[in-house]
This record gives C-alpha cells, sequence and structure tokens, in this order.
C-alpha cells in the first residue's frame, strides 16, 4: 500500500500509477466522523473507509431524509448554477496529483483519466443541465409546486395552480392569462426523499451523473462508488459541500466491500430505508437489491450493456450529387477510415467498460470493405495507444485476452492484434461473437441491413447504443425504427457515442422523470 | 558425478524434444483446426518443443480437439477455464478425448503410486471423489477408478454422491470398520471442506499412517481456504498430520497430474513443489507477452504434456504459478486481478443470456 501523500510521476502505457491513499467517505455535518477504518486497494488507489460498526444506516438516512427538506427549497435554476458550478471547478481544480488518483482508481493511464472526466463533464455544465432540465420538464416549476396541463401538454401552460408554492419555493402568483384552453389538471414532480446509489465498477463519473441528477429533482442522496470510481465521486462530493450548506446536509457518499458478508446487514438496512435506490452493475449486483428492496420501493436499473457500430460502406461517393455537403458519413475508402477512426476512439475511451462502448461492427458491404475496415481500425487504435495510453492490465486480464485470441485463431477468425497486447481486432462470424474487455472489437462483414437485424436481435436483452455511419438521415431514420424493435435506445452518428448528452434516455428512460413521483391534482 | 547429472539432463531433455517433435507433426497432420491455429500463431516449423505455440485451455470448451481416435470423452466440471481441479459453474463444458483409458492409467499411475502409497503395504480407500461408475466422464473419478483397483487398496467406500455431496455417514462407518490399515482419502478440496465442516462438532481421528490427496482449487465457490487452514483443520479433525496431506494438480484437459510431495513426507505447505512425471514440461510465461520466464519469476502456466497423444500436447493454462530450476512447479492459483467492470456487458453475462454457456 503506497503511503499518504506518495505519488510516482505518470508512467507509460500499462504501467501502475500509485494513488494518494483516500477516504472513500464524505459524509453530512453532524454525523460523527468514523473513528475505525478498514484499508483496501481499490485498483490501484489505498482506500479507507469506515467498519462497519463505525456507521449507523438509520442515522445517516434519517438526518439524509431531514435535509431533503432543504433542498426542496432551492429552486431549480439554482440547483443547475450549484451543481454545474460544482462540476465546472471539479475539472477545474483537478490536479496532475487527482488525475493520477483518478487513474490508479479506475486502473487507466493518466491521458486516459483526462480523457474521460473531460468528457463526461461536457453533460455537467450548467448549461448542460439547464438543458436537461429543460428537456424533461418543459415547465421545470413542476419539481417545486403543481403547475397546469392543458390540452395533455403538461407544464405547457404557464401557470401555477392558485394556493401551491412554485418552484422558488414563493407563494404561486396569481394566474396569468393562460394559453387558451382551460387547464386540465395541475401536475407535480416530486423527488422521494433519499435515493440510494449503487455505482458502477470503474468507469469515472458515472456516479457524479446519477448524483446529479437525483439533486436536480430534489432527492437527497447516498452514494456508494462502484470500487473503481471513488476518487472522483469523492472528489465531487466534497465541492457539492463546500459549495452550498443544504447540499452539504444532504449529500453522503460511503464505500463498503459490496457483497461482503459482514456488510450485508448495512446494505439490507439502506435498501429498506431508502426511498429509491439507483443500481448499476451486473446480473447479481441488480439481483441483489432487486431481492432487497421492499415491494414499494422503486428500483431503477442500470444492467451492464452492449455498444454496436453498424457501417454501411455501400454508401453514395463523393460525387453522387445527392449526398448532403459536409455529411460525415462520406463514401468510400473515406467512410472507412473516418467510420474506423471513430470506432477505435469509441472502443479505447472507457477501456471498452462503458455501457456506450462498441464492442461489435457490424460491416455492410461485404469481405473486402471489412477487411479494409480492419486495417484501418487497427491503425486508429495503435495510434490511439499514445494518445490514450491503456491501463495496466492484471495478469488475470492477460490471460483471459490470450485465451480468447487463441480460441478464436483456431476458430479461424483473422485477428489484428497489439504487440502490447493492448488492443485486438476481429474479424469473424457474429456466430462467435462475445464481448472482451480491453480496447478489442469484433468486425463482422454482413451483406445487408436484412441481416444486421437478424445478427443484432440475440443481443436484443442488452442493446443499447448502436452507432452508425454511412447512413443518411432518412437511411438512418429508416433503419432507427428496426433498432428500435431489437431493443437499442440510443442510435447516434458513431463519432458521437463515447459522451452521451445530459439528456439522453439512458437505458431506454427519461433520465429525470424515471427520478420523480408525479402527482395530479384535478 | 556433477558432469553425468548434466548429461543425463541433457539427454532427457533431447530425448523429451524428439518425441514432442513428433507427437506434434502428428496432431499437425491429423487435426485441420490445429494446424490453423498454429500457422496462424507462428512463423514456421518448430525445431524445439517450446517453440510450439500453446494451445488455450479454453478452446476445449468450444471444439473437440482430436487428434486421431479417441475411446473416451472427459468432460470438465464447468470451472472457468482449465487446471487447478475441481469447483463448479455454468461455464461450458470442455471435452478431452483421449486415446485410451490405458493409455490415461499409464499416465497417472506411477505417480500416483508413487505419491500416496508411499510407506503403506494396504489401504483403504474413502474416495469423496464420485464413483467412475456415476460419472463416467469425469477424468477425476476415472483416476479414482484406477486406485481403487490398486492391489495396496483393500477396500473402497465411495462416499460422495454427485447429486447429494459428501455421505458422512458412510466416511464415519468406513473409519470405524474393523480392518487395521490406514485409509487413504481421496477428496476433492470442496468435498474435503464440506467433510470437516460436517465433522466440526466430532472429530473422527483416520488411523496411524492415513494419508489425504486432495486436489482442485476453490475456483467459483465461496469459500476460498488457503493451504495451510486447510492442512490445520485436517489434522485438528481427522488427525492426519500435514506430512501425509498431498495436493494433486491435474486438469481434465491434461492426462498427467502433478503431486507437491510423497505421502508421509510433506513439507509445510508453503514449502511445497508440485512434481510432474518426466514426460511432462511446465513454463511460466509472461502474462503480457507470453515469453518465457525464468525460473522463480511468476506468470501463466503452460504444460507440454507428451500424454495428451490424442488432443494437444501444449497448453495454455489459465494458472499462475513459477517454476524452479529443475523443472519443479510452485502453484500460486489463478492468474491474479480480477478484470476491472464498469457497465458494459461481460462475456460470461453474454454467454449466459445467449445460452452458449
Amino acid at each position: 500500500m503506497t503511503p499518504s501523500g506518495a505519488v510516482r510521476e505518470p508512467t507509460g502505457a500499462g504501467e501502475a500509477l500509485a494513488g494518494r491513499l483516500t477516504d472513500a467517505w464524505v459524509l453530512p455535518p453532524g454525523i460523527p466522523a468514523p473513528d475505525a477504518y478498514d484499508r483496501l486497494r481499490a485498483g490501484d488507489l489505498p482506500v479507507r473507509h469506515p467498519t462497519r460498526d463505525a456507521l449507523d444506516a438509520d442515522t445517516l438516512i434519517s438526518a439524509l431524509r431531514d435535509a431533503h427538506l432543504g433542498l426542496a427549497a432551492i429552486p431549480t435554476a439554482g440547483m443547475v448554477r450549484i451543481l454545474g458550478g460544482a462540476a465546472e471547478a471539479l475539472t477545474r481544480e483537478l490536479d496532475r496529483a487527482d488525475l493520477r488518483d483518478i487513474a490508479a482508481n479506475g486502473r487507466l493511464s493518466a491521458a486516459m483519466a483526462r480523457a474521460v472526466v473531460e468528457g463526461m463533464a461536457l453533460s455537467w455544465t450548467t448549461a448542460a443541465l439547464d438543458h436537461l432540465v429543460r428537456a424533461e420538464f418543459p415547465d421545470p416549476r413542476m419539481l417545486g409546486g403543481f403547475v397546469a396541463e392543458t390540452g395533455g401538454r403538461e407544464g405547457a401552460a404557464d401557470e401555477a395552480a392558485p394556493g401551491v408554492r412554485d418552484d422558488a419555493g414563493e407563494p404561486g402568483q396569481p394566474a396569468r392569462a393562460a394559453a387558451a384552453a382551460a387547464p386540465r389538471r395541475y401536475v407535480r414532480a416530486a423527488a422521494p426523499a433519499v435515493t440510494l446509489h449503487f455505482g458502477a465498477g470503474s468507469v469515472p463519473g458515472v456516479t457524479v451523473t446519477s448524483m446529479i441528477r437525483a439533486l436536480l429533482v430534489r432527492s437527497a442522496v447516498l452514494v456508494k462508488p462502484g470500487a473503481g470510481d471513488i476518487a472522483l465521486t469523492v472528489r465531487f462530493a466534497r465541492l457539492l459541500h463546500r459549495a452550498d450548506p443544504r447540499l452539504a446536509r444532504a449529500v453522503a457518499v460511503q464505500y463498503w466491500p459490496g457483497g461482503a458478508p459482514e456488510w450485508d446487514g448495512w446494505e439490507r438496512d439502506l435498501v429498506r430505508a431508502a426511498d429509491q435506490v439507483v443500481v448499476y452493475g451486473g446480473d447479481g449486483a441488480i439481483e441483489s437489491v432487486r431481492a432487497r428492496a421492499p415491494a414499494s420501493t422503486r428500483v431503477i436499473e442500470h444492467p451492464h450493456r452492449i455498444g454496436v457500430a453498424i457501417v454501411d460502406a455501400r454508401a453514395p461517393g463523393p460525387d453522387d450529387a445527392d449526398a448532403p455537403p459536409g455529411d460525415a458519413t462520406v463514401p468510400g475508402s473515406d467512410l472507412l477510415a473516418r467510420a474506423a477512426q471513430a470506432t477505435a476512439r469509441a472502443a479505447a475511451l472507457f477501456e471498452q467498460r462503458g455501457c456506450v462502448s462498441t464492442h461489435l461492427v457490424l460491416l455492410v458491404g461485404g469481405e473486402a470493405a471489412a477487411s479494409a475496415f480492419c486495417a484501418e481500425l487497427a491503425d486508429g487504435l495503435a495510434a490511439l495507444e499514445t494518445e490514450l495510453p491503456p491501463g495496466p492490465r492484471t495478469p488475470a486480464e492477460m490471460s483471459s485476452l490470450h485465451q480468447i485470441r487463441g480460441r478464436l485463431a483456431m476458430k479461424g477468425a483473422a485477428l489484428g492484434t497489439a504487440a502490447t497486447g493492448s488492443w485486438t481486432v476481429i474479424l469473424a462470424s457474429a456466430e462467435a461473437f462475445e464481448p472482451i474487455d480491453g480496447r478489442s472489437v469484433w468486425v463482422v462483414p454482413v451483406d445487408g441491413l436484412e441481416p444486421c437485424r437478424e445478427l443484432l436481435a440475440p443481443l436484443s436483452p442488452v442493446l443499447q447504443t448502436i452507432g452508425l455511419a454511412g447512413f443518411d438521415g432518412s437511411r438512418a431514420a429508416a433503419l432507427a425504427e428496426d433498432l428500435v424493435a431489437i431493443g437499442a435506445t440510443r442510435i447516434v452518428p458513431l463519432d458521437q457515442v463515447p459522451f452521451p448528452a445530459a439528456d439522453w434516455l439512458h437505458d431506454g428512460a427519461r433520465p429525470l422523470r424515471e427520478l420523480v413521483r408525479w402527482s395530479e391534482l384535478r | 558425478m556433477f558432469t553425468i547429472h548434466r548429461d543425463a539432463a541433457r539427454d532427457a531433455d533431447a530425448a523429451f524434444n524428439r518425441l514432442a517433435l513428433r507427437v506434434h507433426a502428428v496432431q499437425r497432420a491429423n487435426n485441420p483446426v490445429l494446424r490453423r491455429y498454429w500457422d496462424a500463431v507462428s512463423d514456421g516449423q518448430p525445431v524445439a518443443w517450446d517453440e510450439i505455440p500453446p494451445v488455450p485451455v479454453r478452446a476445449f470448451r468450444d471444439m473437440p480437439i482430436v487428434s486421431g481416435t479417441a475411446e473416451v470423452i472427459f468432460r470438465t466440471s464447468g470451472t472457468t477455464g482449465g487446471g487447478a481441479g475441481g469447483g463448479g459453474g455454468n461455464a461450458r463444458r470442455g471435452e478431452h478425448h483421449v486415446a485410451s483409458l490405458e493409455l490415461y492409467r499409464a499416465a497417472a499411475r506411477d505417480n500416483y503410486r508413487r505419491h500416496l502409497f508411499a510407506g503403506a503395504p494396504a489401504l483403504r480407500l474413502i474416495s469423496l471423489v464420485p464413483n467412475p461408475a456415476d460419472v463416467p466422464d469425469s477424468s477425476l473419478a476415472t483416476m479414482a477408478g484406477f486406485i481403487s483397483r490398486e492391489r495396496e487398496v483393500a477396500r473402497t467406500v465411495w462416499a460422495f454422491d454427485p447429486e447429494s455431496g459428501v455421505d458422512v455417514a458412510a466416511v464415519r462407518e468406513a473409519v470405524a470398520s474393523p480392518p487395521p490399515p490406514p485409509i487413504l482419502l481421496l477428496t476433492t478440496a470442496f468435498a474435503l471442506v464440506q467433510l470437516l465442516d460436517a465433522l466440526a462438532h466430532s472429530p473422527l481421528p483416520l488411523p496411524h499412517g492415513s494419508r489425504v490427496m486432495e486436489t482442485g482449487g476453490f475456483k467459483g465457490r465461496a469459500a476460498e481456504v488457503d493451504r495451510s487452514t486447510l492442512h490445520r483443520r485436517v489434522h485438528g479433525t481427522l488427525g492426519v498430520p500435514e506430512s501425509h496431506i498431498v495436493n494433486e494438480y491435474g486438469m481434465t484437459e491434461m492426462l498427467s497430474q502433478a503431486y507437491d510431495c510423497v505421502a508421509g513426507q510433506g513439507p509445510p505447505a508453503g514449502e511445497r513443489v508440485h512434481r510432474f512425471p518426466p514426460w511432462v514440461r511446465t513454463r511460466a510465461l509472461d502474462p503480457a507477452d507470453l515469453s518465457p520466464l525464468p525460473p522463480g519469476r511468476p506468470g501463466l502456466l503452460a504444460h507440454f504434456d507428451l500424454a495428451n497423444a490424442a488432443s494437444v500436447c501444449h497448453l495454455l493454462t489459465e494458472d499462475y504459478g513459477s517454476v524452479t530450476a529443475d523443472g519443479g512447479v510452485r502453484l500460486l492459483g489463478r492468474a491474479p486481478g480480477a478484470a476491472l467492470r464498469g457497465c458494459s456487458l461481460a462475456a460470461e453475462a453474454f454467454l449466459r443470456m445467449t445460452g452458449a454457456a
């Protein structure tokens, strides 16, 4: 374990970064500081967390529930400013040592940690959060009080219900001259008092996003970050505490070794006491929470997902008069090169650990185009070894990679591999496909779009992001209809895959609306 | 004297190399899948056994690897990857096609006799490994069947049911029965823990001279016990001293086994080195690029087992360990460091979802 403060300079590809000893908790004022700790290694970050007996679940949840009332008094615009400001401070204040901690925690290179945090932070800015709130709630005042809904357009009316408090916590103003139609009803979006978050393993920023969403709708948060996402989450929580005393009382972060027998009772108590649970993770983690949560508790699940790209190499040529000017889907070899670069980036960012990460490319256009694409993809991945060096890989990860590379070679798959082991390009049939950790991308040649639908259908339960290249607007829209039918929830140009917008329909749900309880007043 | 030993070792190496290349040539000629693999991952014809690329043990789960005719097919228990024995799990079962049972027996026999029967002209066998009649496709059960038919074995009690687990009552009855010979308890580590748990409050000392052969790690099981702790528990509950507890390292995909001591002569767990028979060579390979590591440096273990004549000799395992200068193997378990997961689907979950596992 590295002593506190002992930080080595960033190292090259594949070498471990040592982080500083990090306290994996941030507790609201008034909660007694823990007096006994356990230590562990989270990725390559030495971490200490309170022992099981050092905290009381009921006390913590009660404090957060009380703090929820303070949150409710913050108007939406104010909350957006506080959260956006804290997030902007987070990226602005990150120094090299912080980045090393984040990198060590997620076992990423420092350059990758920076790229991931900066990319994720694009959806945390004040402007992005303001856009998110408005996209979710056409009249954000419904987060603070009843607003009129007319003609089925909730929030369309610029009218607060008489006698109810508006979003700023002030009594509602008398009805202005409203839209022509009388309010059909008044609607209100209220957040549960306390949302408990179980973060995902090792993608920095996932937990911060989850916290921000709950706070935007004024739910107090208790966060268990993923083991590889402790460093960033703790820093963000500290900034929130610094930003506003009302948030300080409403934000708690606590890491513990999930699934450890001695923490079983603690987890059970928290899940039972929370008003709402957001859980990211694999089947086991999600089933565990689902089994423990009372039937009346809403559990919002973000299971592991898989990303796919569809590249149509038959797209019209550059001389085709119908090709839209400046379209990213430039045809022919240029299209392949650009699509391959975008795929390489989508695979490299997050080290293929993100739910959006592209694991499989369906290359429409036959074997020759697929081979050309693979060559470009290999070049792209090789170039990214310098720009975004891979993090250290454990012997277990390398073992797994050698096993699958060997198995694929036995199956006759064409492999392109880095000498360093950091990336793999596989040209094979779809039947052999299985996701591989690390920067590994499968390329499957297909003859047309119909086979794409057939090949993707078995992935339906886990399908999420599909990146498209080689499709103009109308063809993309037509294809999207089919992709929706097999479960895709995010269909975007390939170069937009890695970092979704703040208002993306995460796993097929509205990111803020799924966190609130709707009430109506007629 | 030193020169003679060195010459003998050199001769043995040369003989091993000749045989390895001959078997490799046969496997290459008879198995197009292996041929394709070797052509894809190597530059040319090997001139030494360690130039032959090892085949990943997980490949046994994908396809039959048959180089000639096979008399019997052994199937893995479904643990994740080959090596280090026992355990369960949901993974697809691998198949090992074996030229003949007699070849398997020949590969196993000298080694188990030397390590398990030492100093015991007669033994009673209590097997917590299933009866081969119940699981004929289990290589371990088949070996237990070989052992049960040895002339030194006066009586065999099969005390493990694949469905219900350890039959503790049968073990008690067998220990209490009058014939005096010491007992050879043949068990997986998992079944042994089950037995020790069942006997926690009522120790069952075995007769003087009894010995335990335990095999397998704890992969896929909730409990993971280090060997020193296991040895202490065996001594405390069964009265068998650590010197008489032998660990066997083997895998379905490999016909030969390694043992970490001769019964009655075992050093403390931390000092043990596994020994294969002379027709097996082991290397530790750098996890980064599979380059060979010098003695003492831990890496991924690759075994070349000449007995794997009807399948493939050179295996890349997922086990971690180092080799000693004299060819012994220090096992360190599975390659360390769990794969990092974010919110992307893992292969195991994917295979479960698609029904391929």
